[in-house]
C-alpha cells in the first residue's frame, strides 16, 4: 500500500461503507418490485404470518388490569374527594375574588406585567361565558399536578441515589413520553371506567416525566464542590439532599414544574375525548363535532389563555426573582373581597357576563363568507397539495396519476421511461464518483413510483437498517431492524406506513420551511421579533387547539391533519435552525470574514455546518413533534396507526390500543435514534 | 476496602500519635476493578513506581500514589503540583470525599478510613473544616446562613449559630454583607465566605484545596496575608493545596512536591529551594530568588568574639534581608538567636558563597 492509499483509506472507507448500505437497499429494492409479479409476498407483508399480538397483548394486559381493578377502584374513589373538593372550591369562590386573587398572584411573581396578564386572562375567560367549564378544567389541573410533581421528583431522586437504577429509568421515561397520549387513556378507561378520574389520572402519569428528567438533570448539574461542601459541613445524607442539592439545582427544579404543569393542562385536555365531564376540552370538542367553529373558536381561545397565564407565571419561577410589595397584593384581594360582596346574588351566574358571546357568532359569520367567496380557491389549495404531492407520496405515480387528478392516465410505458431516465442519472452519478448519493436517488425513485403505503417491507426494513448503519454502526441497524421487524409481524404494518407517510410528508415541509424561517430569523433580528412570539404562542398551545383553525378552512380529511402536523412542529425546527446559526462564535465569522469570505460564503461554509448538529436536534424534535400531533389529528380524519389508537379508546378495546401505541412509539424512537446518531456524528467531527 | 484497610495497618507506620495528620501507603486507582488490582500489585512487594506503572498497563489510573507524610499539630503544609498531579485527590482522600484504594489516613490518631459513617459526620462537624477552589457556596443561602449552615448540621439553636457565624464573618472581614447572596458578591468575598464557613465550626484540621487560585493577584496576595494572621490566631493544622510556588513558599511551614500521583519532595521552603531532589522540583524554584529563602542559621560561621556590636541580625533573617542591613560593613557581624543570644556570625563571603551555591 502506497503513502497516498494510507491516507486516504478512511474517508474512501467511509464514502464506500454508507454507499453500500444505499447500493444493498436498492438492489432490494429493485429484486423486490421486479419479483412483484411471481411473488406478492415480497412486497406485501402477508396478513397469515402476522402474530395477533394485539389480541395477546389485550388479553394479558386484560388480565393483568382485571387483576389490580379492585385497588385501583378504590384509588379512583379516593382520587374523587380532592377532585370534588377542588372543584367546588373553584365553582363556589365568586369570581371577582378568584381573579383578584390570580391577579395578586401574578403581582408576587412577576408584578404589574404578570398581574396584567393574569387580570386579563381570566377577565377574557368570564366573557366567553365558558367559566364554569374553565373552571371544572382548573379543578382537574390543580389535582393531577401535585401527583405529577410528587411522582416525578420521587422518580428523579430515585434514579439520582441509586446509579444503577438510572439508565433504565431513563429508558422508561424516554418510553413514557413517546408514547402517544391517546394511547395511555385506553387502560386507564379499563381501569378507573368513565369520568374525570380517568384524566385526572392520565394527565398525573403523563406529567410525571418531564419533572423527574428536570430533577434529575438539576440535581446532576449541581456543582461538584457545593456536594462537596455540604459533606464536608457534616450534613447526613437527607440534609445534603434537601438542605443543600435540591435547592441548588432550584431552577431547573422550576424548569420541571413549569413543564409538568403545561404538560397536565394538555392532558386534561386531550382526556375530554373520553368525554363525561362538563369541562373545556369536552366544550371544543363538542362544538367542533357540531361545526360551531365560533364557539369552539371561543373555548379554544379560554385554552389557549390557561395554558398562557400557567406557562408565563410558573415561568417567572425558574427566573432570578425580584420580590414585590405584598401589600398591593393585600390591597387586590380586599378589592375582589368588596366586589364578591357587592355583587353578591349575581356572581354567581357567569354566564350574564358572556359579553363575547356576539363575538362567536361574529367569527361563525366572518369564517363563513370567507369560505363562500374564496371557497374555490381553498378547494384549490388543499387539492393543489393533495394531488400533486400527499397523493403520489402515499400510493405512488403510478397510482396518483389519474386523468381525474393530473390530465392524464400514468402507463406502463411511462414507469418504463421513469425508471430508465433513473437508472441512467444514477450510472452518470455513480461514474462521477458519488456513489452513496446515486443509491440514495435510485431508492427515492422506488418511492415515488410505489408510495410511501405501498413500499416492499423488505426495502423498508433494510432501508432504515442501512440508514441505521451509516448513522450509528452496527449496534444501532440492529436496535431499529428488530424494533421495526416488531411492527411488521403485529399486523399494523400497513397503518405504520400510513403514519410513516403523513408525518414524513409533514416533517419534510417543516425541515424546508421551518429551516428556511430559522435562517431568516438568524440574519433578521427583526425577522426573529416577529417570529417568537408566534413560536412561544404555538409552543405554549395544547395540541388539540390546532385542529380548530384548520378544520374551519378546509374541513376533515387528511390536508387538514397535514396543516395541523405542521403547524405544531414546525416550531423546533424554527427555534433549533436560529439557535443554531445565531450562536456561531464571532472569532469564526471574523476568521472567515478576514480570509475575505462574502456574507453568504460565511454562512454556507461557517455558519451551518458549525450549526448542523443543532439543526439536527431541531429536526429531532420536530419528528417527535409531528408523531405526538400525528394522533390527535386523528381526531379529523387520518389513516393510520392514530386512526387505530382512536378507534381502540372508543371501544375500550385495549390491545389494539397498546399494539398501535406501542407501534407508535416504536416509530418515533426510531426516528429518534436515526437522526440522533447524524447529530452526534456531527457533533464529534466539529470536536464539540 | 475494610480489609485492606487492616492489612495496611500492620504496616510499620513512620506517623505517631501526635500527629495531626498522618498517611501512609495511601493510593487512588480509578478504574473498573481497581481495589483488586492493586491489591494483587501490592502484594508482589514490588517498588510503588513499578506497581503504579502495572496498573497504567492495565487501564487503570493511579491517581495518588503511596503518598505517606504527616503534619505535626499547627504545621501548614502545603502540597503543591500542576494541574493533574493528583493533589487535588490527595486532599480528597484525607478528607474522605473519595474513598481511598488503600492505605491509612489518622487525624488526631483515628483511622478516618475504617470510621464509620455516623462518626465522619461527627468529624465533619466538630473536627474536619474544608475551602474550596471555586467556593461550594450554597447559592440559595445568603452569607450568614451559609456561614452557619455546618451548626445548623451539628444542631446548635439558631441564636447561637447567628452569633458564633457573626463573629466567624467579622474575622474574615466581611461584616455588612451577612444578609447578601454569593451571586451578588466579588470572587474575594466568596472565598471569604468559604473561609468563614470552614471555620464556623473551631475546626482542628483544615484543608484548602487551591483557594486563591480562581482570584486575581492583587486578592490573591491580600487574602494570603489575612489567612497567615488567621492561623497565627487559630493554629490549626493545615493542609493546603495549591499550584504556585509561590504561594507554596510564602505560606508553607513544609512543602511537599507532587508529580504524577507521587509526592517526590517533602522538605521545608528553603530545602525545597536550596536542596531540590531532581529537576523537576529545579525547575519549579528557578526564579526563586534563592536569598529571600535562606536563613542565616544555615550559613553562619561559629562566633569568633569579633564585633558583637553593628546591625542586629537573628538566626531566622532570610540572607536577603540581611544583606539590604549590612551591605554597608566588611567586618564580620554577630547573629543572635530568638532569646538575642550570639550564635555565630556572618561574613561578606559568606554571603557571596552562598548565594553562588544557590544558583
Amino acid at each position: 500500500m502506497s503513502a497516498t492509499d494510507t491516507i486516504s483509506s478512511p474517508r474512501s472507507y467511509h464514502v464506500t461503507s454508507a454507499a453500500s448500505a444505499g447500493l444493498i437497499t436498492l438492489l432490494i429494492g429493485v429484486v423486490c418490485l421486479v419479483l412483484e409479479p411471481i411473488a406478492p409476498w415480497l412486497v406485501k407483508w402477508p396478513a397469515a404470518w402476522s402474530l395477533p399480538l394485539a389480541a395477546w397483548i389485550g388479553e394479558g394486559l386484560g388480565a393483568f388490569l382485571n387483576f389490580i381493578k379492585p385497588t385501583m377502584r378504590v384509588l379512583s374513589w379516593l382520587l374523587e374527594f380532592p377532585m370534588g373538593w377542588a372543584n367546588w372550591v373553584l365553582n363556589a369562590t365568586p369570581w371577582p375574588l378568584l381573579i383578584a386573587l390570580v391577579t395578586a398572584l401574578g403581582w408576587l411573581l412577576g408584578g404589574l406585567r404578570m398581574a396584567a396578564l393574569g387580570a386579563l386572562g381570566l377577565g377574557f375567560v368570564l366573557g366567553t361565558g365558558y367559566w364554569s367549564e374553565g373552571m371544572n378544567t382548573l379543578a382537574l389541573v390543580f389535582v393531577s399536578v401535585p401527583l405529577a410533581l410528587l411522582l416525578g421528583t420521587g422518580i428523579g431522586l430515585l434514579a439520582y441515589e441509586v446509579p444503577r437504577v438510572k439508565n433504565a429509568v431513563q429508558a422508561v421515561l424516554d418510553i413514557m413520553q413517546t408514547v402517544p397520549t391517546f394511547a395511555y387513556l385506553t387502560p386507564l378507561l379499563l381501569l378507573f371506567g368513565f369520568g374525570p378520574v380517568v384524566g385526572l389520572i392520565a394527565s398525573a402519569i403523563y406529567a410525571a416525566p418531564p419533572m423527574a428528567r428536570n430533577v434529575l438533570l438539576g440535581l446532576e448539574r449541581v456543582d461538584a464542590e457545593i456536594k462537596e461542601a455540604a459533606v464536608m459541613s457534616g450534613g447526613t445524607r437527607t440534609q445534603q439532599l434537601f438542605l443543600v442539592e435540591l435547592p441548588a439545582a432550584g431552577t431547573q427544579v422550576m424548569i420541571g414544574v413549569n413543564q409538568c404543569l403545561m404538560a397536565a393542562l394538555s392532558m386534561v385536555i386531550i382526556a375530554a375525548v373520553i368525554g363525561g365531564f362538563n369541562d373545556i376540552g369536552w366544550e371544543v370538542l363538542l362544538t367542533m363535532r357540531k361545526a360551531q367553529f365560533g364557539q369552539s373558536v371561543m373555548a379554544g381561545l379560554v385554552i389557549v389563555v390557561f395554558a398562557i397565564v400557567i406557562d408565563r407565571y410558573s415561568g417567572t419561577l425558574a427566573l432570578a426573582r425580584k420580590s414585590y410589595d405584598k401589600r398591593i397584593a393585600y390591597g387586590l384581594i380586599a378589592v375582589g373581597v368588596v366586589a364578591s360582596v357587592v355583587t353578591w346574588g349575581q356572581v354567581s351566574n357567569t354566564a350574564g357576563f358572556a359579553i363575547f358571546d356576539g363575538a362567536a357568532q361574529v367569527v361563525d359569520d366572518a369564517v363563513g363568507a370567507f369560505t363562500a367567496s374564496n371557497g374555490a380557491s381553498l378547494d384549490q389549495v388543499k387539492n393543489g397539495a393533495m394531488f400533486y404531492v400527499l397523493l403520489p407520496l402515499r400510493i405512488g405515480l403510478d397510482e396518483a396519476i389519474l386523468p381525474f387528478t393530473w390530465g392524464f392516465q400514468w402507463t406502463a410505458a411511462y414507469s418504463g421511461i421513469f425508471f430508465a431516465a433513473t437508472a441512467a442519472i444514477c450510472v452518470a452519478v455513480a461514474l462521477s464518483g458519488r456513489v452513496a448519493l446515486a443509491a440514495v436517488l435510485g431508492c427515492l425513485a422506488i418511492l415515488l413510483e410505489t408510495g410511501v403505503s405501498q413500499l416492499p417491507w423488505p426495502f423498508v426494513l433494510v432501508g432504515v437498517g442501512a440508514i441505521g448503519y451509516v448513522s450509528g454502526g452496527w449496534k444501532l441497524t440492529r436496535l431499529v431492524m428488530i424494533l421495526l421487524a416488531c411492527v411488521l409481524i403485529s399486523g399494523l404494518w400497513e397503518r405504520a406506513l400510513l403514519s410513516l407517510y403523513l408525518s414524513g410528508a409533514a416533517v419534510l415541509t417543516c425541515a424546508v420551511f421551518g429551516g428556511l424561517l430559522g435562517l431568516w430569523a438568524a440574519v433578521s433580528t427583526t425577522a426573529w421579533r416577529i417570529i417568537r412570539p408566534i413560536c412561544d404562542m404555538l409552543q405554549t398551545i395544547p395540541l388539540f387547539v390546532f385542529l380548530i383553525p384548520v378544520l374551519m378552512f378546509f374541513q376533515i380529511g387528511e390536508f387538514s391533519a397535514f396543516l395541523a402536523i405542521i403547524a405544531y412542529a414546525i416550531v423546533p425546527m424554527i427555534r433549533y435552525t436560529r439557535a443554531g446559526i445565531a450562536t456561531t462564535p464571532p472569532d469564526l465569522m471574523e476568521a472567515a470574514e478576514a480570509t475575505g469570505a462574502t456574507y453568504w460564503q460565511t454562512m454556507w461554509e461557517v455558519r451551518v455546518p458549525y450549526a448542523a448538529p443543532t439543526i439536527l436536534l431541531g429536526l429531532n424534535q420536530t419528528i417527535l413533534y409531528a408523531f405526538s400531533m400525528l394522533v390527535i389529528a386523528a381526531l379529523i380524519g387520518t389513516t393510520g396507526l392514530g386512526q387505530s389508537i382512536y378507534i381502540a379508546l372508543g371501544q375500550a378495546d385495549v390491545g389494539l390500543g397498546v399494539a398501535a401505541g406501542a407501534a407508535m412509539a416504536i416509530l418515533a424512537l426510531i426516528a429518534d435514534r436515526l437522526v440522533q446518531g447524524f447529530a452526534e456524528e456531527r457533533r464529534k467531527a466539529l470536536g464539540l | 476496602m475494610k480489609a485492606f484497610g487492616n492489612q495496611s495497618s500492620t504496616l510499620p507506620s513512620t506517623s505517631s500519635v501526635a500527629d495531626a495528620i498522618a498517611t501512609s501507603g495511601l493510593w487512588q486507582v480509578f478504574g473498573a476493578g481497581a481495589q483488586e488490582a492493586l491489591a494483587e500489585q501490592l502484594k508482589t512487594g514490588a517498588a510503588s513506581g513499578d506497581v503504579a506503572s502495572a496498573l497504567q498497563d492495565r487501564g487503570l489510573i493511579p491517581a495518588v500514589q503511596d503518598a505517606t507524610f504527616n503534619v505535626a499539630p499547627g504545621e501548614l503544609f502545603v502540597i503543591m503540583g500542576l494541574s493533574g498531579s493528583g493533589k487535588s485527590t490527595l486532599v480528597r482522600c484525607i478528607s474522605r470525599l473519595v474513598e481511598p484504594t488503600a492505605g491509612e489516613v489518622m487525624i488526631g490518631g483515628e483511622n478516618i478510613l475504617t470510621a464509620s459513617k455516623k462518626r465522619m459526620i461527627e468529624m465533619r462537624r466538630n473536627t474536619l473544616g474544608m475551602v474550596f477552589q471555586h467556593f461550594g457556596l450554597f447559592p440559595h443561602m445568603s452569607v450568614i446562613d451559609n456561614v452557619a449552615f455546618p451548626l445548623k448540621m451539628n444542631g446548635v439553636k439558631p441564636a447561637a449559630r447567628k452569633a458564633r457565624a457573626a463573629e466567624v464573618i467579622s474575622m474574615v472581614g466581611l461584616e455588612g454583607r451577612e444578609d447578601a447572596f454569593p451571586r451578588e458578591l466579588s470572587g474575594g468575598q466568596r472565598q471569604r465566605v468559604g473561609i468563614a464557613r470552614s471555620l464556623a465550626g473551631n475546626c482542628d484540621v483544615w484543608f484548602l484545596d487551591e483557594p486563591f487560585s480562581a482570584l486575581d493577584p492583587l486578592i490573591r496576595r491580600q487574602l494570603q496575608d489575612e489567612f497567615l494572621n488567621i492561623q497565627e490566631k487559630l493554629k490549626t493544622s493545615i493542609v493546603f493545596i495549591t499550584h504556585d510556588i509561590a504561594e507554596a513558599l510564602k505560606l508553607a511551614d513544609r512543602i511537599a512536591i507532587m508529580r504524577d500521583g507521587r509526592i517526590v519532595q517533602i522538605g521545608t521552603p528553603t530545602e525545597i529551594v536550596l536542596n531540590p531532589v531532581d529537576d523537576y522540583v529545579r525547575e519549579f524554584s528557578r526564579d526563586i530568588p534563592k536569598g529571600r529563602h535562606m536563613t542565616l542559621a544555615e550559613v553562619m560561621e561559629p562566633f569568633d568574639g569579633a564585633d558583637a556590636t553593628g546591625p542586629t541580625l537573628s538566626t531566622a533573617m532570610s540572607l536577603e534581608a540581611a544583606l539590604a542591613d549590612c551591605a554597608m560593613t566588611l567586618d564580620p557581624v554577630a547573629v543572635r538567636d530568638g532569646d538575642g543570644k550570639v550564635v555565630g556570625q556572618v561574613r561578606p563571603e559568606i554571603f557571596a558563597k552562598a548565594l553562588a551555591r544557590a544558583e
